[in-house]
């Protein structure tokens, strides 16, 4: 499987770009250094309080942003949320579409209907107002955008993961197990879900910038993360004052605008490229012959 | 016959749907006091102002199912409450901003689909060679964009860079003016079609040239979807036997592609196309809330932040309604490109 | 008589992801001029690659590395090299003069068009002079019976569409048809084309045995049984009568009832319309009831070839005998052939056999044996002989 990736140009291209931006939020200390006495490393340092952008010099080398926020310090480390973000919320994500979804699919019955029911009522509503209708409620905060998306989000794993337990369920091996004794939980923890589990790496795969694109839009519409905070959403809610700059450079302040945007650009793509190639290795109807 | 009876059927299925969404959404309220959920009954601005006479009224304090009852027949009689967000009935909101959705959703629901369509079924045709790699590429790149940066960039690029080429917003002022005074009869509030329907250029080109950037935003970052289904339901039709079989009758490639293949591949298709206007239909928040365009995703994305219920109950209602329609006329669509659904099959 | 199909030294390699497969190897084969010749053999043995080498519809990643396959084309009194056909050449040729059915009936056929359309498409492509001829003569007996006001006023058009219809009876692609049928408006002019398409159609129909003929021609795949449907398959192979029919295990996954109603069809095929068939199969008994000769392939290569009495009374080949062997018979044991099928990938040296083969000889892992003719038309590959 390795190889196939490898082989593939453009999953190869996936990789390598996870890959660098894995590095820059690891080396995020050693990149953008957190400055002396500064309490919160999420916390952009900002030089000044004035609110126009500085294009890029030797002192910031993206320049700065509205209120003098460094951008060459945000976007690195804004790697490190954007991690942070796409995981947990990935992670919790599966972790409740496994449980409601294995409940759902392998017991059926009442259970089957009702999880259903409230799946759909999920699934009929638009995931971002949603989101926006509990971060507002919560209080905006990186912490409440990941809980808003985790429950946006959890419905379409509890679905996927229910389907492949349907049809696994009837398999022979399933009757087997069950001829012999074991009882349901070592059922489906032992044989249902291994094999239910492709399906679903490859939806999360696709689905992290997905996530990654969410959170950056919640933060961008002021739901998310605070004022000066490390994150990629965040820093183009700032640049959106001054997409058009005076009227001899309007381009003036392209810095501020184009670069959080080409990071994000770049991580979504990167897991897009990646699970895109999951997908074409895994989907049985595209195998190659 | 049969057709209207399904129709028929459909349309009742929408009861039990609104029934959970409704429950569900109303149940979410609970956790509000009472002052907030009055005002789903409000039908002015006096009445924000009597709130607690109205908690009394429609008996606020009372069991959940009550209270649900009331909401519900309060819904019947037309009355859905009074958007805070807006300052006008939830009823004359939605009124109000689909229009402007809408527009959007009609202008790109359309070129999603046949460049998705277009594209998928060349990559397809033309498995890993270039054009195949050059369509999975874009695609790739169309969907890994954030809806908010490119809107900003085209906004920088064609009205900040070409000095207001494209500018935000539905209408310039001057169209503005123009389209509230007398002479401009608005039968849809749909600015394109009404601009139409009056005979006017100028209000079209205007309105033209303020849909090109969110349609083309919107559209951007959607075609990658149907590009991808079409190739996949494409490669799955090619790799059936009867294509085998009508190369063998001597049939061209061309024809065999686009009138054996491509009629099977676009049934699923189909299907997402109609989730696709439902979603667009419920409007596109970044979008609406970067160009201005006032439509029924920045009114919902509004009365989410600021925890308008009336009105995310009113949208939420909406989307069920939409969602069903869009589903009943998916399966219409069905039920004419494929037979076997039309006729239901069984052996003679 | 010369021979309607002669094949030398084809090879058919398949350039997978794993490997090369040598699914056809130097295959030497000829189809006689109103015979059925059949190709008996398990699956993987090249037969089904063998009909689509002579189609050229080898999918990809096939190819069709060399050899030539002759096509003795009567109506000239020429001998074709189709692998060096021009493609339109072979368009033309394929459903017309050579055409096959398939082995799944409801794979075959298109679920979204009707039975009808699928076969009138058939007559559509290669038969147009002849459907123009005859709407040209439908027209010219509403011109000249043609009475009263209504006539009076189709007239016009009746003449307009008997002009059309004219150039292409001598033209099948005359410019002038070609082009209105472009144009959306213009085309409805051509409409004759397919109803002549579709009476053709009802009476292949009711050739092939169908019941209620016009009816079924509206209806789709799906509202058929097994067995209509692997019956409208073979209409639409026989519809423009061609030369060779390949059919391609057509009673294979049909019940036994259906066989033996489908073998009859075949049967009256033969004799009806004196076209040669290739029939593959992997039931030696079908073979046995259809056949007039029968070829066994196995791994890609020929072993035997020989008249179908002969070849059941005095098999020759050990794969032959073994083949004959392993058909189950009450009160006798169960005999099957040690060993597995040679792997398509790595195929054993020599002779593909040997490793199974129960007269193995030390030159049989060395050398492949050449075809020979070991009694009056009964060759066979094997260093025994």
């Amino acid at each position: 499987m390795l190889r196939q990736i490898v082989r593939n140009p453009l999953s190869l291209a996936g990789v390598i770009i996870i890959f660098i931006f894995i590095t820059l939020a690891i080396f995020a200390p050693l990149i953008a250094p957190v400055p002396e006495g500064h309490r919160d490393p999420y916390l952009i340092p900002h030089d000044g309080y004035s609110i126009t952008p500085q294009p890029p010099s030797e002192e910031h080398i993206f320049g700065t942003t509205q209120g003098q926020y460094d951008i060459f310090y945000g976007c690195i480390w804004g790697a490190r949320t954007a991690f942070r973000v796409a995981f947990l919320v990935m992670a919790i994500t599966i972790l409740i579409g496994l449980v409601l979804g294995s409940l759902s699919g392998y017991f059926g019955g009442k259970i089957d209907e009702v999880i259903m029911r409230i799946t759909d009522v999920f699934l009929a509503f638009p995931a971002l107002i949603l989101a926006m209708a509990i971060v507002a409620s919560i209080g905006p905060s990186i912490n409440t955008v990941i809980i808003a998306l985790c429950v946006v989000w959890w419905p379409s794993y509890a679905r996927l993961i229910r389907g492949d337990i349907l049809a696994l369920r009837e398999e022979d091996y399933v009757e087997a197990s069950r001829g012999l004794g074991a009882s349901s939980a070592r059922v489906i923890l032992r044989h249902v879900l291994p094999n239910a589990i492709y399906p679903t790496l490859i939806m999360a795969s696709l689905d992290i910038g997905a996530v990654v694109l969410s959170a950056a839009a919640l933060s961008f519409l002021g739901l998310g993360a605070p004022e000066g905070y490390a994150d990629w959403g965040q820093m183009t809610e700032f640049a959106r004052n001054w997409i058009v700059g005076p009227q001899n450079d309007p381009l003036k302040y392209w810095y501020a605008v184009i670069t959080p945007g080409v990071f994000i650009l770049f991580f979504v793509l990167g897991w897009n490229l990646l699970g895109d190639a999951f997908r074409d290795i895994f989907d049985p109807r595209l195998a190659r012959r | 016959m049969e057709l209207r009876a399904y129709i028929a059927r459909r349309l009742l299925l929408l009861i039990p749907v609104l029934f959970g969404v409704t429950v569900f959404i109303f149940a979410i309220t609970m956790f509000f006091s009472p002052t907030e959920r009055a005002t789903l009954y409000v039908t002015s601005p006096q009445g924000m102002r009597d709130l607690p006479s109205i908690i009394e009224q429609y008996g606020l304090d009372r069991p959940f199912f009550v209270q649900y009852g009331t909401w519900l027949n309060q819904v019947f009689h037309g009355n859905l409450g009074w958007s805070n967000v807006v300052s006008m009935p939830v009823g004359r909101a939605i009124f109000h901003y689909l229009p402007a959705t809408l527009e959007l959703a009609i202008f790109a629901t359309p070129i999603i689909i046949l460049t998705g369509i277009f594209f998928g079924s060349r990559a397809a045709a033309h498995k890993d060679k270039p054009v195949d790699h050059a369509t999975r590429v874009v695609a790739i790149l169309g969907w890994s964009l954030p809806t908010f940066w490119l809107g900003l960039l085209l906004m920088m690029i064609f009205y900040g860079y070409f000095r207001g080429l494209l500018p935000p917003g539905r209408l310039s002022s001057a169209m503005e003016i123009m389209v509230t005074s007398g002479d401009f009869i608005r039968y849809t509030r749909i600015n394109t079609l009404d601009a139409i329907l009056n005979l006017n250029g100028p209000v079209l080109l205007d309105a033209l040239r303020h849909l090109i950037l969110p349609v083309i935003t919107i559209s951007t970052v959607n075609v990658a979807f149907i590009m991808r289904l079409m190739r996949s339901s494409m490669l799955e039709s090619l790799g059936k036997g009867y294509i085998l079989t009508a190369r063998a009758k001597g049939v061209q490639e061309k024809l065999v592609i686009s009138k054996h293949a491509r009629r099977n591949a676009l049934i699923p298709v189909i299907t997402v196309s109609g989730y696709l206007f439902a979603a667009l239909a419920g409007g596109a928040v970044i979008t609406e809330t970067i160009f201005s365009f006032k439509g029924m995703g920045w009114w919902a994305s509004q009365s989410a932040l600021r925890l308008d219920i009336s009105s995310v109950l009113g949208f939420a209602l909406f989307m069920a309604v939409m969602f069903v329609l869009v589903n009943l006329v998916v399966d219409i669509l069905y039920t004419r490109v494929d037979p076997r659904v039309r006729l239901g099959g069984g052996v003679q | 008589m010369k021979d309607l199909i002669k094949i030398r030294d084809l090879a058919v390699r398949f350039y997978t992801y794993e490997g090369i497969v040598y699914a056809i190897d130097d295959l030497d084969l000829e189809i006689r001029q109103g015979e059925t010749l059949g190709i008996v053999g398990e699956t993987g043995s090249g037969k089904t690659m063998t009909a689509l080498a002579i189609l050229r519809l080898i999918p990809y990643p096939g190819k069709i590395e060399s050899g030539s396959i002759l096509f003795f084309d009567k109506s000239i009194d020429q001998e074709l090299e189709l692998l060096k056909l021009r493609d339109d050449r072979m368009r033309s040729i394929r459903g017309n003069r050579i055409s096959m059915v398939f082995q799944e009936p409801g794979a075959a056929l298109n679920p979204v068009y009707t039975i009808g359309d699928q076969i009138s498409e058939v007559f559509l492509l290669h038969r147009r002079r002849e459907l123009a001829q005859r709407a040209k003569q439908r027209l010219d007996s509403l011109l000249s019976d043609g009475n009263g006001l209504a006539a009076g006023v189709k007239r016009p058009f009746w003449g307009w569409q008997r002009r059309i219809y004219d150039k292409i009876a001598k033209e099948s692609h005359a410019f002038e048809p070609r082009l209105l049928g472009r144009l959306p408006l213009f085309r409805r002019l051509l409409w004759r084309m397919g109803y002549e398409a579709k009476l053709l159609t009802v009476d292949m129909l009711k050739d092939v045995e169908i019941p209620d003929a016009a009816r079924v021609a509206v209806q789709y795949p799906h509202q058929l049984s097994g067995g209509m449907k692997q019956r409208a398959v073979i209409a639409m192979a026989l519809a423009c009568s061609p030369e060779l029919l390949i059919a391609d295990e057509p009673t294979t996954s049909l019940d036994v009832t259906i066989q033996a109603q489908m073998l009859e069809l075949f049967r009256r095929i033969k004799v009806d319309k004196g076209a040669s068939i290739l029939f593959i199969t992997h039931n030696l008994g079908v073979a046995s009831e259809v056949c007039d000769r029968v070829a066994v392939m196995y791994a890609g290569r020929l072993c035997e070839v020989a008249p179908v009495g002969e070849m059941f009374v005095h098999p020759l080949h050990p794969y032959t005998k073994a083949l004959l062997n392993a058909v189950p018979m009450p009160g006798k044991k169960l005999e099957t052939i040690p060993g597995v099928l040679a792997d398509a990938l790595n195929p054993p040296p020599g002779c593909r056999f040997h490793p199974r083969c129960p007269s193995a000889m030390p030159i049989c892992g060395q050398e492949r044996a050449k075809l020979k003719e070991v009694s009056k038309d009964h060759m066979v590959a094997c260093h025994l002989y």
